[in-house]
């Protein structure tokens, strides 16, 4: 049961994502501070980045300005060669905190995500189903999200960010409110719903070992402002194995430098 | 014992109808200033009977909804403006917060020198009462909406009208509706007191015509017919609230 999937498959053509010398400050008691500058990234059509990085550095901040939830900012960022205006239903995003409505079904909160789009009533149910099975939570259609778990209200969320099929998926530490079992279960479920759907994910987060079981690449994100560290290509096709003695060399080193000095 | 537990609410009430009875009866009070309770069922049935307890009723009740709509409607306007404009917020917010803290019963001597003892006193210091609790509960509820919120609504281009009727609205509604009830059983509260002061009909009316005329059975009809309205008006606006915000308590 070992279905090898390529690292970069061929037909996924759409959903390149070119980042040009960014940058981004904040307003601080009247100055503005730097928290983003000078980043560069070319991310492949379906490719899976891992952004690692200490708390602060910025890492939310450069996915808010990829889903256009702030225009602010200096540079340049291109999705299929194309410069971005505000948010689209190309980009989904999932944040730390599932951020379902919570007067809403789970159901209702996934439609909700396709409202804009223009699809017959009959082909938006389908897609909602076929979403909420996605995610392995078919029978919680009508749950509101207080009656689901941590771990299914994330895969709610996650099932409401694919609904659109967007080109790229945006993962803002989308694991890091969850116990350690229930983390390592959904990685995996992570990774199985990327090898089918082959979206380009960009997935920030401060687990090592998530980074790099997901990861295609692995940047490393530095402080003070914020900007691209080392960069750790992984080639390992996925599915993967979490005890890989590849990963775990990367481990080591990355910890070493990131924890050690 | 469960169909007994339903009906648990029903011993203070009657432990209080009990004293009243028992201290009537021990004659402590002269007999017409302590009217046992019976007495009071009889005047209440006769005044049922009449049709009076119903006119005055009426006349309370048109007196409320007038007043108590047009406020209720000014503070949601008003605080669904302050809530969302800075320069509303700006000009507005001190003295708002300050005429909030007068008392509406500290008005009524000015009201009725501007505007007479008639109908429009009365619904003005209804529309009064009921528009502040609404204003201050509208400001919040729709302050309180986490801006996480509107980000979901961003990354999906919802558009306004969806934004309000899905999202703004539900998130703040059962704070709205929380100061609703509060407004609706101040004003009732007020609007009794002012018909005990100036008015020539309403439940305050007959109160005040009975004391007068040393009816105290018709005054105690009234003080008993005031606690129940406020009781279902309250009551009823308890259950709305608890319909929109099931989400809310089940979620904690
Ligand atoms: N809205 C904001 N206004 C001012 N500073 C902000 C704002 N959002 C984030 N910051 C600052 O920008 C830096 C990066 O934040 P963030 O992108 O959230 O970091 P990370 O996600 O890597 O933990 C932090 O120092 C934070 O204090
Ligand atoms: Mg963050």
């Amino acid at each position: 049961m070992n279905a090898i999937a390529p690292s970069f498959p061929a037909h996924v053509q759409t959903g390149a994502l070119s980042i040009r010398n960014l940058s981004k400050t904040y307003p601080l008691k009247g100055r503005p501070v730097p928290v983003l500058q000078g980043i560069d990234l070319d991310i492949r059509p379906g490719e899976f980045v891992s952004i690692l990085g200490a708390s602060g550095c910025g890492k939310s901040t450069l996915l808010r300005l990829i889903v256009g939830l702030d225009p602010d900012y200096q540079g340049q960022i291109l999705l299929d060669g194309q410069p971005l205006n505000g948010p689209g239903l190309e980009r989904g995003i999932v944040f730390q905190d599932h951020r379902l409505f919570p007067w809403m079904t789970l159901q209702q909160n996934i439609a909700l995500a396709l409202k804009n789009h223009d699809l017959g009533t009959a082909q938006k149910q389908r897609l909602v189903d076929e979403h909420i099975a996605l995610v392995g939570l078919r029978g919680y259609e009508q749950a509101y999200p207080h009656q689901l778990s941590g771990g299914m209200a994330q895969r709610g969320a996650i099932a409401r960010a694919l609904v659109n099929k967007p080109k790229v998926l945006l993962l803002d530490e989308p694991f890091g409110a969850l116990d350690a079992l229930t983390r390592v279960r959904l990685q995996q479920e992570l990774q199985r719903i990327w090898v089918q759907e082959r979206c380009t994910v960009i997935m920030v987060t401060h687990d090592i070992e998530e980074a790099l079981y997901l990861g295609d690449r692995v940047i490393v994100m530095e402080a003070n402002p914020g900007r691209i560290g080392e960069q750790v290509q992984l080639e390992l096709a996925h599915p993967r194995q979490r005890d890989t003695a590849l990963l775990f060399q990367h481990k080591q080193r990355l910890l070493a430098q990131l924890v050690g000095h | 014992m469960s169909p007994f537990k339903a009906l648990t609410w029903l011993v203070s009430p009657l432990a209080l109808l009990a004293l009243w009875a028992a201290v009537a009866d021990a004659a402590l009070f002269p007999a017409n200033l302590l009217v046992p309770p019976l007495e009071v069922w009889r005047s209440f049935a006769d005044l049922l009977a009449t049709g009076e307890l119903q006119e005055h009723l009426a006349g309370s009740l048109s007196r409320l909804s007038l007043g108590f709509a047009a406020g209720a409607l000014a503070g949601l306007a008003f605080g669904t403006a302050m809530a969302l404009s800075d320069t509303v917020e700006a000009y507005c917010a001190p003295l708002f917060h300050t005429l909030r803290q007068i008392p509406s019963i500290a008005l009524i001597p000015m009201l009725v020198l501007l505007l007479g003892i008639d109908e429009t006193f009365k619904v003005v210091i209804v529309a009064k009462t009921a528009f502040f609790p609404v204003a201050l509960a509208t400001v919040e509820g729709i302050r309180a909406i986490p801006r996480s919120h509107f980000e979901v609504a961003a990354v999906y281009r919802l558009r306004w009208p969806t934004l309000v009727a899905r999202i703004a609205l539900p998130a703040a509604v059962p704070a709205i509706v929380t100061g609703v009830r509060v407004a609706l059983t101040r004003a009732w509260v007020v609007l009794v007191a002012c018909e005990l002061l100036a008015a020539d009909s309403g439940l305050g009316q007959m109160i005040e015509m009975g004391r007068q005329m040393l009816r105290i059975d018709v005054v105690m009809v009234g003080v008993a017919i005031t606690g129940v309205i406020g009781f279902a008006l309250d009551f009823s606006l308890r259950r709305v609230e608890r319909r929109l915000s099931g989400w809310q308590v089940a979620g904690r």
